[in-house]
């Protein structure tokens, strides 16, 4: 084993990566969901980018971080070449996943309503035990659910809650590769970021379980690639989202604009 | 005051353009900080100031009792294991006197290599206990770069599997589990046969190490060789 890291080597990537995902949500025009035809527009190019730059990003973190090992589990890289061999390729991953999150952050600020729809509402725990329910078999209609489930949204939070954290305990990791910091500093952030990264892999598994792996959701998933889904899925699951969309349907074949 | 379309009516600026400034401004910043590096700022020369403190040792004195190591992971860790002693004896049971017994003692080396590969500081150089050469262990990340950049073998720092980060000797300056007098050594106040020695001058630096000869008379007295 030799030489530096790539993180070393390459710190300015790391930087580069989130001011780049800003600069490119300020040239970025969204589409919101609209009703075309048979199917419904749920995500529009901006909003699949963001979501597998994140995604992928934060599996490949997930990956290598657990390997290297956090403060309270093993690490499975028994030697010091193993080891950097893994934190090069957690470095990897950190691009994707700050361009991912820094493009998702710029984007909301710029669209503040799609970051108010995945808030959960007071509906929140009547909709989900209406909805959970009946997928158990009780006999519970189906709640009026919007874009997201109400029960996404609380699980939402969580996801939001832990990649700030990450990301400002990651970032402040990078930045002692070239400043030196507190050891007070850097142990704190060492076992908040370890913490978060914890509570980011049970929102993971979860995600990719229920949107993923579970047939009923496949529709949806399918939608993550091409960015629709059927009206008759839209209407049958999201039936709160249909009637929004319906109401403010614009005339067909019309891109929206956001405002600046 | 913001219209509509979030844009402020007095300087004409929408949120749009903020981002984009911000995120240019970010971006120049990013892709300008190595070419500044590698152009305008002037070439690293980094001179660690030399330790004011090395392990001598006598390993023709040396019993193999691995007291030295006991004390040190006792000090350091409050238990006794050989796995955590930072400092180390190996022993060889086919070789013949005095290669059956090695004394691997951190050299506190003038170069410090394990210093200069890490990426966080962690370890570094303790300018407020002699210079000693030492790992903060809130600031090491595992990399473990420090135990292959060691040049010796066994290398000199080493892994702590059990709190997950690597340590060294540091001259005992930092030993939460015994209250010593000071400029006192663990390794070297209870080795039996008096195997390690300190000084606070730097040793020649040769491939046969900080090898000294610490056996007098009355080592002799009891027939064992003092050449």
């Amino acid at each position: 084993m030799g030489g530096e890291t790539w993180i070393d080597a390459a710190t300015w990537l790391v930087w580069l990566a989130p001011a780049a995902g800003v600069f490119a949500a300020a040239f970025t025009r969204r589409r919101d969901p609209a009703i075309e035809g048979d199917r419904v527009l749920r995500h529009d190019l901006a909003a699949r980018v963001e979501h597998w730059t994140h995604g992928i990003g934060t599996a490949a973190l997930l990956v290598s971080g657990v390997v290297l090992g956090l403060r309270f589990g093993p690490s499975l890289a028994r030697s010091g070449e193993n080891a950097q061999v893994w934190m090069n390729l957690h470095f990897v991953a950190i691009i994707p996943f700050l361009f991912g999150t820094f493009y998702y952050a710029a984007n909301t600020v710029l669209s503040w309503h799609r970051f108010s729809e995945h808030l959960p509402t007071r509906n929140a725990f009547a909709f989900t035990k209406q909805h959970y329910g009946k997928l158990l078999g009780f006999k519970f209609d189906m709640p009026p659910e919007d874009k997201y489930f109400e029960s996404e949204k609380m699980a939402y939070l969580m996801a939001l809650a832990a990649t700030l954290m990450i990301v400002l305990t990651g970032l402040l990791k990078v930045a002692a590769h070239v400043v030196d910091l507190p050891g007070w500093l850097m142990g704190s952030a060492t076992l908040v970021h370890d913490i978060s990264t914890a509570v980011m892999l049970v929102f993971f598994l979860a995600h990719v379980f229920f949107a993923a792996i579970l047939p009923a959701s496949w529709p949806i998933f399918a939608s993550m690639f091409h960015g629709y889904v059927t009206r008759e899925q839209a209407e049958h699951e999201h039936a709160g989202w249909y009637m929004r969309l319906s109401a403010a349907a614009p005339p067909p074949g019309r891109d929206t604009e956001e405002p600046a | 005051m913001e219209d509509k379309e979030g844009t402020t009516q007095q300087t004409g600026i929408s949120r749009r353009q903020l981002v984009a400034g911000f995120g240019g401004i970010a971006l120049g910043a990013a892709f300008a900080a190595p070419i500044v590096q590698m152009f305008i700022l002037p070439d690293d020369v980094i001179a660690f100031a030399a330790s004011e403190g090395y392990l001598l040792v006598d390993r023709k004195k040396c019993q193999g009792c691995n007291t030295c190591m006991m004390a040190c992971s006792l000090a350091h860790h409050g238990v006794q294991s050989l796995s955590l002693a930072r400092i180390q004896v190996t022993q060889d049971p086919f070789a013949a006197f005095p290669n059956d017994r090695q004394i691997d003692q951190c050299r506190q080396c003038p170069g410090a290599p394990c210093v200069s590969v890490c990426p966080t500081g962690a370890n570094h150089i303790d300018a407020g206990n002699g210079n000693v050469r030492t790992i903060d262990r809130r600031k090491c990340i595992g990399c473990q770069a420090c135990v292959a950049a060691c040049p010796f073998n066994l290398s000199r720092a080493i892994w702590n599997g059990d709190e997950k980060h690597a340590q060294k000797c540091d001259l005992c300056a930092d030993t939460p589990f015994w209250d010593k007098p000071v400029g006192e050594q663990a390794c070297r106040a209870v080795c039996p046969t008096g195997a390690i020695s300190f000084t606070e001058e730097i040793p020649i630096q040769t491939d046969a190490g900080y090898e000294v000869n610490l056996r007098g008379e009355n080592w002799a007295a009891l027939g064992f060789p003092i050449d």
